[in-house]
């Protein structure tokens, strides 16, 4: 609303009183005021108007009637309430004394009761009778029997035994695996194909005045390169000095070496 | 009720006039609230007498439920609204304290929390229901305009002017709720200023001014709706 003044009134002023012009409260001097106001300014005049028409019309609306049965739903709703609270009051005065481990015992049993519930479910139960079929077979298979239990020695220098056998056998276990014996292999041949060639020594060594029919190198002892690596059975007839038994003419056989795996 | 008329009388008589009585008319059988009764009754209540709390159900309920249907509009949510109020009324009456104020007013206020939360309960489902549909108790969902043009068919003056009513109604639907609660409270309850402004706790220039712009805006929701009819 803008706040101007027009016939000594300010527009809030003109609001402020409006309420009790519509009620009929203003009387003489602030009566007259009013109205010349409302009748001077151009926002003032048609809110006076429409403030009077809208008490109008509320002004016909009549009382509604409220359903029949609402008193006696509220009765029932509240009333209700209160007998229930009282009988409530007066069952825990009548209550009779209960000792403390009744009440653990009440209150353990509250915990467990739906616990106890879903166990019970045949669900439940056949998953649980499924476990413990398995777990037996397993032991049984692994040579497990429940009178070996009773042997057992727990003494610290059994136990370290027991302990020490385990771990050897683990260990082996794990070395005899196929697959972990090809990779070691397979890196190992890697390495030595990758790896750049060794410069050569500082001094070569004099092959005239060696005498002592070493070889230069130490001879890598790989005994299972491949599986199919050819090992020539020891010709010595390819030596025309050497002696010469009656193996001599023997044919050169291709030996295959298998290695075991566990 | 005999009691409390008696003691009504004997303190008209005999006691203070200014102090002991509040002049709120209100619908129903007890026209004039006064203090030291609607004191003696609470005390009643609060005492365990189902009588009495049975006779303050049937003095406020009209007008509790009435302040609710203007406000939410539909017979089916007042009807909850006022149950909800009488709840609350019974759980909360140990702390009405007649000192500071009319138990009307008191009333008025659980009401007016109530329908303030249920209010901001219901956003939602407002927004997404379309102007022209506010729902009425004795409508079926009628556009304002179709409202207006089926009132010239029906002679009968009386279905005219109930007519009329539920055209105000959904008008009044229509407004904010902070002008909806002034106008319900002033120009339906018959409340005065002081107290709606204790109940809606806003200083009483501000009831006054929503007030104003309430009937202002009304009358022109309404003005504007006939002139697209006609």
């Amino acid at each position: 609303m803008p706040d101007q003044t027009s016939n000594g009134m300010r527009c809030n002023e003109f609001d402020l009183l409006l309420s009790d012009a519509i009620d009929g409260a203003l009387s003489g001097a602030e009566l007259s005021r009013f109205q010349a106001h409302a009748q001077s300014c151009e926002a003032c005049g048609p809110l006076l108007a429409d403030a009077e028409a809208g008490r109008g019309w509320l002004k016909g609306l009549t009382e509604v009637e409220p359903p029949a049965n609402l008193v006696t739903a509220i009765l029932a709703s509240t009333s209700g309430g209160v007998d229930t609270q009282r009988l409530r009051v007066n069952a825990r005065d009548n209550q009779p004394q209960v000792s403390w481990l009744e009440r653990v015992q009440a209150s353990l049993f509250g915990y467990l009761e739906p616990i106890w519930a879903t166990v019970r479910q045949p669900r439940f139960a056949m998953s649980f009778g499924m476990a413990f079929f398995a777990l037996s077979v397993g032991l049984t298979v692994a040579g497990v029997k429940p009178a070996d239990l009773a042997n057992i020695s727990l003494r610290p220098t059994s136990i370290k035994r027991t302990y020490a056998h385990t771990q050897a056998r683990v260990v082996h276990y794990y070395e005899n695996i196929r697959i972990v014996y090809e990779v070691e292999s397979l890196a190992r041949q890697v390495k030595r194909n990758v790896a750049p060639a060794e410069p050569g020594p500082a001094k070569q060594k004099d092959h005239k005045n060696d005498t002592t029919q070493q070889p230069d190198q130490p001879q890598e002892r790989n005994y299972s390169q491949s599986d199919t690596q050819l090992i020539l059975a020891s010709a010595p007839s390819i030596a025309p000095q050497g002696p010469c038994f009656d193996s001599c003419d023997l044919p050169v056989v291709p030996v295959t070496t298998y290695r075991r795996f566990v | 009720m005999v009691l409390e008329l008696s003691v009504f009388w004997l303190l008209q008589a005999f006691g203070p006039q200014d102090q002991s009585q509040v002049g709120t008319v209100i619908s129903g059988e007890l026209q004039v609230e006064d203090v030291q009764v609607v004191a003696m009754l609470v005390r009643r209540c609060i005492a365990g007498d189902s009588a009495a709390w049975e006779e303050i159900v049937q003095t406020y309920h009209r007008r509790i439920y009435n302040i609710c249907y203007r406000f939410a509009g539909s017979g089916d949510d007042a009807q909850d609204l006022t149950q909800e109020v009488f709840i609350k009324m019974y759980r909360t009456l140990p702390s009405y304290d007649h000192t500071k104020g009319a138990f009307v007013t008191w009333v008025t206020t659980i009401t007016r929390n109530l329908l303030v939360d249920h209010f901001r309960k219901t956003k939602q489902d407002r927004m997404t229901d379309s102007i022209d549909t506010v729902a009425s108790e004795h409508e079926d969902a009628q556009p304002l305009s179709e409202q207006i043009q089926d009132q010239s068919a029906p002679p009968d003056a009386r279905v005219r002017s109930r007519e009329v009513g539920e055209t105000v109604h959904a008008a009044l639907a229509r407004l904010s709720p902070e002008l909806r609660e002034a106008l319900i409270l002033r120009d339906l309850q018959d409340m005065d200023y002081r107290e709606i402004a204790s109940v809606l706790k806003v200083p009483e220039g501000t009831v006054k001014s929503r007030i104003n712009r309430g009937r202002a805006e009304l009358a022109r929701l309404l003005q504007r709706t006939y002139r697209q009819v006609m």
